[in-house]
């Protein structure tokens, strides 16, 4: 598979000003553009890291260029989210879809390891897509608990913070100049463990409706939080109560900031 | 036209987390952690997610400064230690070598941090000498 | 052992979030009609119950409050057209993520008040403060931290 993307990114680099993907060198792996004439043998795909924000990253900056990428599900879910926020031009973009292996989407419990390429003006796929992996076991066993364990649960994980600011920064959705987890109205500055429920729970609703389930808060945090457990559940409240899964429909806006008749919540109190 | 990421060590305390520089054009422009380092294993603390944010900086020091009448004025490295050898000779003679102290940094490397107590401890005499990253 | 007297003693604190067109005049309403409604809520008058942000709410959670109520226009009646579709949304997923970190999600409440419903707002505000008071102080329930059961084994899942 990764000779197919190298060739493909090597031919579509002509017509491209670049394309971002991961870049392995004896230095480690990190993404990077590449450009006509670099070497693409340097191309790898693993780890993850939030392609979506460097694409947009480099967006903003070169007004004019047209760049590809080399996405997996997750990355498309996110640029997908990108988009909605206008924090992405489509078509200024070129995907190279990636799809998963089977223990890839294990590792991840995705529930979608190949990327959806339907909403691109411009996309390939490379690879053959796999089912979804089942959902991280902890997600059921934690709705079993009673509040007061959650409570505990979450007050031994919470305490664990040391307000790195990780999950934010690697998060591919999270872009805002003005972030209200810095504002000290919200969030009390020079306070460690940060104030619950302030700076978790801001957080976690900042993700309703944009958590893409890519799970790379829980690898960038130092603490190990488990915080898709939180996002996970989030998710499916987004999905039953107004029908929306983050990443997924390319033509339906944020749902939280239409109105009912756009999009419809499941409440005695829509009516 | 160029984005690349440049591995390097986080400058700031003594654990050694690796991190990814992003560079657009010679321009700093973020951190991003090393995924694949086995030391941090792809987190960052605060400190090193902002690693980037003094490279560029404004207030940053490129060089010495000497206060000359309540004001600072730019000056040389060999004018600038050559006043604090001056200054640090004379308090040592005038009070004792216990009146200076020296504070080390965790941006230092192991060896300068040797040099730095061993300079404090042989060359002035005292054994003053504390670090931020002991608290 | 918590006495009768105890929970006797307890009078909740509950910030109100109350639109200016609707609920607002509500409670004015209610107040002209000399209906009794209870003196445990702070009123906080926003311009909608959309401005209402969930920033707003915890923060008066963590300020102290043992409750939380966002009154604001009937859906269709809103000051401005449909701003208050988002509040239902935005209201109901933070009242599921305060149950998922185990606050009760029953401290926080939204409902509609128009100007003339003086009478439900005196009815809804007492309802949410009997509620409040039956569930207790919310320092208590966040302060109490259970023996080690099952959360300990879910814990060490989590960290290995």
């Amino acid at each position: 598979m990764i000779q197919e993307i190298r060739d493909l990114v090597s031919e579509k680099l002509k017509k491209l000003d670049g394309v971002v993907a991961l870049r392995k060198t004896d230095q480690g792996t990190a993404p990077t553009l590449f450009q006509e004439g670099d070497d693409v043998s340097q191309l790898v795909l693993e780890p993850r890291y939030p392609v979506a924000k460097t694409v947009s990253k480099l967006q903003k900056r070169f007004k004019d260029a047209k760049f590809g990428v080399v996405a997996r599900g997750c990355d498309t879910r996110a640029l997908v989210e990108m988009v909605k926020r206008h924090q992405i031009d489509p078509d200024r973009l070129y995907i190279v879809g990636m799809a998963c292996s089977e223990e890839q989407a294990e590792t991840c419990y995705c529930a979608e390891p190949a990327p959806d390429l339907d909403p691109w003006p411009e996309a390939d796929l490379v690879g053959d897509p796999v089912p979804g992996a089942p959902p991280n076991p902890m997600v059921a066993e934690y709705e079993n608990l009673s509040r007061e364990e959650r409570w505990d649960f979450w007050n031994q994980q919470f305490t664990k913070c040391i307000k790195c600011y990780g999950c934010r920064d690697i998060c591919p959705v999270c872009f805002c100049d003005a972030c209200s987890l810095e504002d000290p109205l919200w969030v009390e500055p020079g306070l460690l463990v940060p104030d619950f429920p302030m700076y978790h729970l801001i957080k976690a609703m900042h993700m309703t409706t944009r958590c893409v389930a890519c799970r790379q808060c829980e690898t960038a945090c130092p603490a190990g939080i488990p915080l898709t457990v939180l996002y996970d559940l989030i998710r499916k409240d987004v999905g039953n109560l107004i029908g929306y899964i983050p990443g997924a429909d390319a033509d339906s806006g944020p749902p939280l900031s239409l109105t009912l008749a756009d999009a419809p919540i499941d409440s005695e109190l829509a009516k | 036209m160029d984005y690349s990421n440049t591995q390097t060590i986080c400058p700031f305390c003594g654990c050694g987390c690796a991190l990814n520089l992003e560079v657009v054009d010679g321009e700093i422009v973020g951190v991003l952690p090393a995924n694949d380092h086995p030391v941090g294993r792809g987190s960052l603390c605060i400190k090193g997610w902002n690693a980037h944010s003094f490279v560029q900086h404004e207030d940053r020091l490129k060089t010495p400064l000497i206060r000359e009448d309540g004001d600072l004025r730019e000056a040389s490295w060999e004018e600038a230690l050559e006043l604090v050898a001056d200054k640090l000779g004379s308090i040592k003679s005038e009070h004792g070598p216990d009146a200076v102290g020296v504070l080390a940094s965790a941006k230092c490397t192991n060896e300068e941090n040797y040099l730095l107590q061993k300079f404090s401890r042989a060359v002035i005499g005292t054994n003053n000498v504390d670090h931020c990253a002991r608290l | 052992m918590e006495t009768n007297e105890d929970k006797q003693a307890f009078e909740p604190k509950v910030v109100a979030f109350l639109c200016n067109w609707c609920s607002y005049a509500g409670a004015d309403s209610a107040g002209i009609s000399r209906l009794k409604s209870p003196a445990n809520i702070l009123p906080i008058r926003v311009m909608c119950s959309g401005r209402v942000s969930p920033e707003m709410i915890l923060r008066a959670f963590r300020s102290g409050a043992d409750g939380v109520m966002v009154l604001g226009c009937h859906i269709g009646d809103c000051h401005y057209i449909d701003a208050n579709h988002r509040t239902v949304k935005r209201v109901t997923l933070l009242q599921n993520l305060l149950g998922y970190t185990g606050i009760n999600p029953d401290r926080l409440v939204l409902d509609w008040v128009s100007s003339s419903e003086g009478p439900k707002f005196a009815k809804v505000t007492r309802k949410f403060v009997e509620k409040v008071r039956e569930l207790g102080p919310m320092a208590e329930e966040m302060g109490k931290s259970l023996p080690a059961s099952k959360i300990n084994v879910l814990v060490e899942e989590v960290t290995g």
